[in-house]
């Protein structure tokens, strides 16, 4: 598992061309009257893969906003422990008696082995936990990053080289292994040794870590852009007539970098998804009982050899996620950006 | 692990418990009967370990049949030893572990057919008893070394017992402590005095005890009491590496991660009737997961082949693949346990016998046996003495037989009752894939009682060392004790009585209750075995009445070997493999 770091080479070639994109010949029949913004999602919809794509991604989404009320109408819960509380359903083993990981038609996807929980509804709250953690990350990531990327870039000088220099530091950290050193010391520091580290703490904690290591390769992204606008003559031209720092940055700039900023945080969700679920993997991230994707994939890596149904099921659908999301970014930057494509 | 360990041999239908053939097909059919045979832990019955005669004292060990010299054997296992040192060192598996290079007066002969007696190791007899039990006396062997080649003398005899008492001792038996005369006032040889209970004259050694004890030389059969040579003893550090007197000596060892057994050349064969020492190397490798030693066994390739686990038992998660294939099945020892795995209740912190009742009530017995792989891993238990034990009386206070996986109501009812609802539980494990899991079932089955759970993994080598401490912050923890020697005594006194409370003892729930306490001095002194029997058994429903601990499960191991390992047996007197009587198939 790594820390995303996007592919910042792909998106470095976007951003020139932003500016022009109005006034573009790329798309000669849109080219009187159309919003950059409406092309783009001309050209959007014409993708396939992406389209589907996206379907899969809301799809995603909306299970795990709905995972209670789903559950609510299957009529289970992803904490009691059915296989053990009902005779039948697992063997003298602990395993699914039944065929294929115990699915019938009361447990959909089938039970799990030893512990008995209901693997549909576990998957379901796994997924809403990650989805969660992995959006707020995403989301104060991005916000962190454009924010000190722009400044850094406008600002330039001393401010754009200490920058650049914590920069490389936290690009150059070995993240992973900082994060499960440092976790439990963290635990430790906010609560008190005989009670359970609550899952707001460990969640909220992941989602800061994940941010703090993650804005880096944002900012960089954005600085470099940032450089080569601010010698262009419409930020000339705002200096000249006395627009304040603030209102370049703001009103200026930022426009122009919307199409990387979008690209590198829907290439940064999915990697966020499977980063939370390797340091849960790993035993630092979320904690059983809460259901977590990373948490099942590791339980079902303890029972290939003799149910991997039930391995099955978290492993298929996070490859899944993870690839609809990754060409969903791809196809929004084709969309943005018709000549990066080749 | 288990602490500690003398147990009865035991008598088990491991070989008929074959169980149906599962098949797993591709399409990940877990399914299956699931009607496996285990060996069942309450019909094993229950033998005792003879004493055997001077020549049965005297060496060298039976041969193996089929047995080769040479070679290396390797081991894998999860967890170093917390301690090599003998004064320190309790717990079954480091003292499987030591066989191979400490040797004590007495110790456990095991003859081809698996039957296990009582011997003199470095003593030419099992010992004389005097006086009703109240003298000992033991004789030394001739020509018998330690790895620098001077002799083993009767001092050092005396010195490994005076030691005992030295203030750095804290962790191993502490019977001898309590048992001599005089021994309550010394403080251990350092200072020069010598302890008046223990004469040495000659090449015998004589105990005096406070009381009859007719199982004291069963006693010394611990590998707590293993000698330490006078001149080479470093007082704490010898922890880290002790002098050998065995056929093996350590050559390096890397805490935590390894540790490598040579010859020691100053053996001499015919002194030692226990072992037979034919490997010429043992490569102890230590961090593996059950599951990772598991996955290797049935790969079966290179140096894995020669390898044995004298801790990691199959892991849950593999139990129906190994168990279910009668291939993998044969390389499988089977063996029913003397141990009972409970979890200790911490009296000074839960002082409310309602809410210990109530914990009782509400434990997922059966939640937990199934993550330890079902009833091929386990029986879970009702009673502390195990059913193998004499004394057993069969009784079940909270239903846990009746009721497998708690019964939320009765705990709840009882904890309102007490008005501790929410009543905040923190728990200790050895942390482990399967400690991991038990605690979401224990949490999930005591939060619907009504307690507010708070699970702690503790790393499982100084896990003991930890809830020994009196001040420690646990309410419960996984404990387990298996008795030092066939006796109710072994069971109940080191762990319940009041006297036993301290710092590094084993009285972990630190119960102080003088009911219990005169009921232990009545049973003690009681001379007809088979009263004193009844009378242990009626002890251990008061402990239960009590709820001193919450009886977990008394284990059915299965360790897994390689295969071209040879003369796999089970030391009935350690709980364990007999690691000298292995040796590498060409």
């Amino acid at each position: 598992m790594t820390l995303p770091t996007p592919s910042a080479a792909a998106s470095l070639e976007v951003t020139d061309e932003i500016g022009s994109i109005p006034d573009s010949s790329s798309n000669p029949k849109g080219s009187e009257s159309r919003s950059p913004g409406r092309l783009a999602w001309k050209r959007f919809k014409r993708d396939r893969t992406g389209v589907i794509s996206a379907y899969i991604v809301i799809f995603f989404f909306a299970i795990s906003i709905c995972a209670p009320l789903i559950a609510k109408l299957y009529g289970k819960n992803p904490y009691e422990q059915y296989g053990q509380e009902k005779d039948g359903l697992l063997n003298d083993f602990a395993f699914p008696v039944k065929p294929n990981g115990g699915i019938d038609s009361n447990f959909w996807f089938g039970i799990e082995p030893q512990l008995g929980r209901d693997v549909f509804t576990f998957l379901l709250y796994g997924i809403r936990t990650s989805l969660m953690i992995a959006t707020a990350a995403t989301l104060l990531t991005t916000v962190v990053g454009v924010v000190i990327g722009i400044t850094a870039g406008y600002l330039g000088g001393r401010t754009d080289y200490f920058v650049g220099r914590v920069i490389d530091i936290l690009l150059s950290f070995p993240s992973t292994l900082f994060f499960i050193a440092f976790m439990p010391v963290v635990y430790g520091l906010f609560i008190p040794f005989s009670d359970e580290v609550p899952t707001w703490l460990r969640a909220t904690s992941l989602i800061l870590v994940l941010s703090a290591f993650g804005w880096a390769s944002i900012a960089r992204l954005l600085r470099g852009q940032v450089l080569g606008l601010r010698e262009r003559e419409f930020v000339e031209a705002a200096k000249v007539t006395g627009a304040s720092s603030r209102r370049i940055v703001f009103k200026e700039l930022l426009p122009n970098l919307w199409t990387p900023i979008l690209i590198q945080s829907t290439l940064m969700l999915p990697a966020y998804v499977t980063a939370e679920a390797g340091l849960a993997f790993l035993g630092v991230g979320i904690k059983d009982p809460t259901p977590d994707w990373g948490v099942m994939i590791q339980r079902g890596a303890g029972f290939y050899a003799d149910d991997i149904t039930f391995m099955i099921f978290p492993g298929v659908s996070m490859v899944i996620f993870v690839l609809a999301f990754n060409l969903l970014g791809d196809s929004v930057r084709d969309a943005l950006d018709p000549k990066s494509k080749r | 692990m288990s602490f500690s360990r003398r147990n009865f041999l035991i008598a088990t239908g491991v070989a008929a418990g074959a169980s149906t053939v599962l098949s797993a097909c591709s399409s990940g059919n877990a399914g299956g009967s699931g009607s496996n045979k285990a060996p069942s832990v309450d019909k094993a019955a229950a033998a005792t370990i003879a004493v055997g005669t001077k020549a049965d004292s005297t060496g060298p060990a039976p041969e193996v049949e089929g047995a080769v010299k040479g070679g290396t054997i390797y081991t894998l296992d999860q967890i170093d030893c917390d301690h090599l040192d003998p004064a320190q060192l309790y717990s079954s598996y480091e003292g499987a572990v030591s066989v191979p290079f400490l040797r004590g007066l007495t110790g456990y002969k095991v003859d081809a057919k698996g039957k296990v007696t009582l011997v003199g190791d470095l003593a030419t007899d099992a010992g004389t008893m005097t006086d009703g039990g109240k003298t000992w006396a033991f004789t030394l062997k001739d020509n018998v070394k330690w790895q620098d080649g001077a002799d083993v003398t009767i001092e050092d005899v005396r010195w490994t017992f005076e030691r005992l008492f030295a203030k750095f001792v804290t962790q191993g038996p502490r019977y001898p402590q309590s048992w001599l005369i005089g021994g309550d006032k010394y403080k251990g040889p350092y200072e020069g005095k010598h302890l008046d209970s223990i004469e040495i004259s000659g090449n015998t050694v004589t105990f005096r005890l406070k009381e009859g004890h007719s199982d004291f030389n069963f006693m010394l059969a611990m590998r707590g009491f293993s000698l330490v040579p006078k001149k080479h003893d470093t007082k704490e550090k010898y922890d880290k590496q002790p002098f050998s007197c065995g056929p093996y000596k350590i050559e390096s060892r890397s805490i935590g991660k390894s540790m490598t057994l040579v010859r020691n050349t100053h053996w001499v064969a015919d002194t030692d009737p226990i072992r037979n020492a034919y490997p010429d190397k043992f490569e102890m490798q230590f961090g593996f997961e059950l599951q990772a030693s598991t996955d290797r066994y049935i790969a079966d390739a290179g140096n894995d082949q020669y390898t044995v686990s004298m801790f990691n038992e199959v892991a849950p998660t593999r139990m129906q693949q190994v168990l279910g294939n009668a291939t993998l099945k044969k390389r499988v020892l089977t063996q029913v346990d003397t141990t009972c795995y409970y979890y200790a209740i911490n009296t000074k912190r839960v002082p409310d016998v309602k809410v210990r009742q109530a914990l009782n009530y509400a434990w997922p017995s059966k939640q937990a046996q199934q993550i330890r792989g079902g009833s091929s891993s386990s029986a879970i238990a009702t009673t502390i003495i195990s059913p193998l034990t004499p004394g057993h009386q069969d009784f079940d206070l909270y239903g846990k037989k009746t009721k497998p996986t708690g019964d939320p109501e009765k705990a709840k009812a009882l904890l309102k009752e007490a008005g501790k609802v929410g009543q905040k539980v923190v728990i200790a494990f050895q942390q482990s894939d399967t400690a991991v899991k038990t605690a979401v079932a224990i949490k999930t089955a005591l939060t619907k009682a009504g307690f507010d759970v708070v699970t702690k993994q503790v790393d499982k080598t100084s896990f003991y060392s930890q809830i020994g401490q009196l001040d420690n912050e646990y309410d419960l923890f996984a404990a387990g004790w298996g008795p030092d020697w066939p006796a109710g005594y072994a069971v109940i006194q080191p762990c319940f009585d009041s006297s036993q409370i301290a710092d590094g003892g084993v009285n972990w729930p630190q119960l102080r209750n003088t009911g219990v306490d005169k009921a232990i001095a009545a049973a003690t002194v009681e001379a007809d075995p088979k009263k004193a029997a009844k009378m242990w058994g009626d002890l251990d429903r008061q402990i239960m009445e009590l709820a001193a601990v919450v009886p977990d499960y008394n284990p059915i191991r299965n360790w897994m070997y390689g295969s071209k390992i040879g003369g796999i047996q089970y030391d009935a007197g350690n709980t364990c493999i007999a690691m000298t009587k292995l040796y590498r198939k060409a």
